[in-house]
């Protein structure tokens, strides 16, 4: 470590700065690892609805029959495997159905009963996911009281959510930089105060403010980078842990997604990032508190 | 001893001091009106009753307070105009033995006596061996690891008047310098001071030892109710 001047472990005001680091990098971290969840969650859904669609096309009305319905459905089924840009389109059977339902309408007799629409699910190829509105079109011409839904509104909805989230993480570290930066400017003037005689010999032999100044920021980032290494050791068992927990719930509520590796790079960054933030905060403050002396 | 750097050479005066007052708020200033030309290479004693401003004179001079009226040229440069960068160059060119000695107490005696040459980003293997020279000169040789704290005050004292001349400073401010030695050492610094002084730096003894300023040929600057008056050389050759 570079010599100093200042007797820095005599200084209670650093350790302060390095235990909030270690909190403030913690928190960053958990901001950060939930808005990439958020992220890889969305990517992970919208993945495995892109390119599918769903046709309802609804059970028999007064004045129709329910092969009338049934009728209806082979034609939209029909006319989908004519488009090009379908690659598969299935009728769901009528039993899948009633089991989808059965958590919200119970089973037996009233559900098998119930005049339910046929549902077809549609696969649209890799490279025409965008002729989704080409095939709605289509089916609409064929049965014209069939309901499209491409997912896209449901998607739209994730996008808002995650986005949200992603602006709630980027706040929460902004306030996380800002209380780092403002406690690293009340633990610097403690200092100051308490080398005052130190930092006017210095002064006084002719030390330039950037020497003053230079010595306090090297203190700043040794201690910004090492609080911030404490805070991913801290973060880590934590993850571990609610990474256990979520296996323990259903699957399928919490799908397993793998987080980028940009977001391991970031998390490693973070020591670094609020060593730097601490170092340009303690040389700022140091500077203007020097202006006072002649 | 071996100190040879290179140092920015400058025409006239040392210290150009005019019409200058120096004053805290409302009560009378400590020193008015004073004006004073110090060439390069000169020697003067700074006498006078204790409290008459002898400290803020020379803290004038080494650049801790800025006159509240008149003009201080350092070397030829104006002070007042001067940015706090070259603030900081000038002051790297005077030493300064505090009356209070101001050692760090946390640093060894060598640090202590390191510092100004550190802050002037000397090269470590010359602070080495020019700290070590001078620190066997002033007779602490044995003391170089020790903190301050267990040295005496004449110990404490000698390492201040190291600190301050080590840099081999153009101007050098004393302030009582020899008020905690004994006769024997007072007049082993002095030769150290006329020493630097003959390689060619100003130098101001403030004292109040009268023997001290009659014993060595130097003029002196009697400051008295604010007033500064030179006085012709009174001592013989020592």
């Amino acid at each position: 470590m570079a010599r100093s001047d200042l007797p820095f472990r005599k200084d209670n005001a650093g350790r302060f700065v390095q235990w909030l680091v270690m909190v403030l990098v913690f928190l960053s971290a958990i901001a950060a690892t939930v808005n990439a969840y958020t992220d890889a969650l969305l990517t992970h859904w919208s993945r495995s609805v892109v390119g599918t669609m769903t046709v309802q096309v609804p059970p028999a009305a007064e004045g129709r029959s329910s092969s009338d319905a049934a009728r209806d459905a082979e034609k939209v089924l029909a006319a989908l495997k004519l488009h090009p840009a379908v690659a598969s389109a299935k009728a769901i059977p009528r039993e899948k159905i009633v089991t989808l339902l059965e958590p919200w309408l119970g089973s037996g007799a009233a559900i098998t009963d119930l005049p339910l629409p046929a549902l077809i699910d549609v696969q649209l190829r890799p490279d025409s996911t965008n002729s989704a509105a080409s095939v709605a079109d289509l089916v609409v011409k064929a049965v014209p009281a069939a309901l499209v839904d491409d997912h896209r509104v449901w998607l739209s909805r994730m996008t808002d959510l995650a986005g949200g989230i992603g602006k709630i993480a980027l706040g929460l570290v902004g306030l996380i930089a800002a209380s780092l930066a403002f406690t690293v400017i009340f633990a610097t003037r403690a200092s100051l105060t308490e080398f005052m005689q130190t930092i006017e010999v210095l002064h006084l032999v002719g030390a330039r403010d950037d020497y003053i100044a230079g010595q306090f920021a090297r203190r700043a980032l040794t201690e910004g980078i090492v609080g911030g290494v404490l805070g991913l050791v801290l973060f880590a068992p934590t993850l571990a842990a609610v990474v256990w927990l979520a296996k323990q719930v259903q699957a399928g509520v919490l799908p397993q997604v793998e987080l980028p590796p940009l977001h391991w790079f970031v998390l490693a960054l973070l020591p670094f990032l609020a060593g730097l933030l601490a170092m340009f905060t303690a040389h700022f403050t140091v500077r203007r508190a020097l202006r006072a002396m002649v | 001893m071996a100190f040879n750097r290179k140092k920015k050479t400058f025409e006239g005066d040392t210290v150009q001091l005019e019409n200058v007052s120096v004053g805290y708020g409302e009560v009378p200033p400590i020193i008015s009106g004073v004006s004073l030309n110090l060439p390069q290479k000169s020697f003067h004693f700074l006498t006078g009753p204790s409290g008459t401003g002898k400290t803020s004179l020379l803290s004038l001079l080494y650049l801790a307070n800025l006159p509240m009226a008149g003009s201080v040229k350092l070397f030829g440069e104006d002070v007042m105009d001067a940015s706090r960068s070259r603030l900081a160059a000038l002051r790297r060119r005077v030493g300064v033995v505090f009356q209070d000695f101001r050692l760090l107490d946390h640093l060894s005696v060598f640090d202590n006596v390191a510092l100004p040459l550190r802050i002037a980003r000397v090269p470590e293997d010359v602070v080495m061996q020019d700290v070590k020279e001078l620190l066997n000169w002033v007779g602490l040789g044995e003391h170089m690891e020790n903190k301050p704290a267990v040295l005496s005050g004449g110990q404490k004292q000698r390492v201040a008047i190291a600190r301050a001349v080590v840099n081999r400073p153009k101007l050098i401010l004393a302030d009582e310098p020899t008020g905690n030695v004994d006769d024997k050492i007072a007049v082993r610094l002095m030769a150290l001071f006329i020493e630097l002084h003959k390689l060619g730096s100003s130098v101001i003894v403030a004292t109040h030892n009268e023997s001290l300023v009659a014993r060595f040929p130097f003029p002196r600057l009697h400051l008295e109710n604010g007033v500064l008056t030179p006085r012709p050389a009174a001592g013989q050759a020592g």
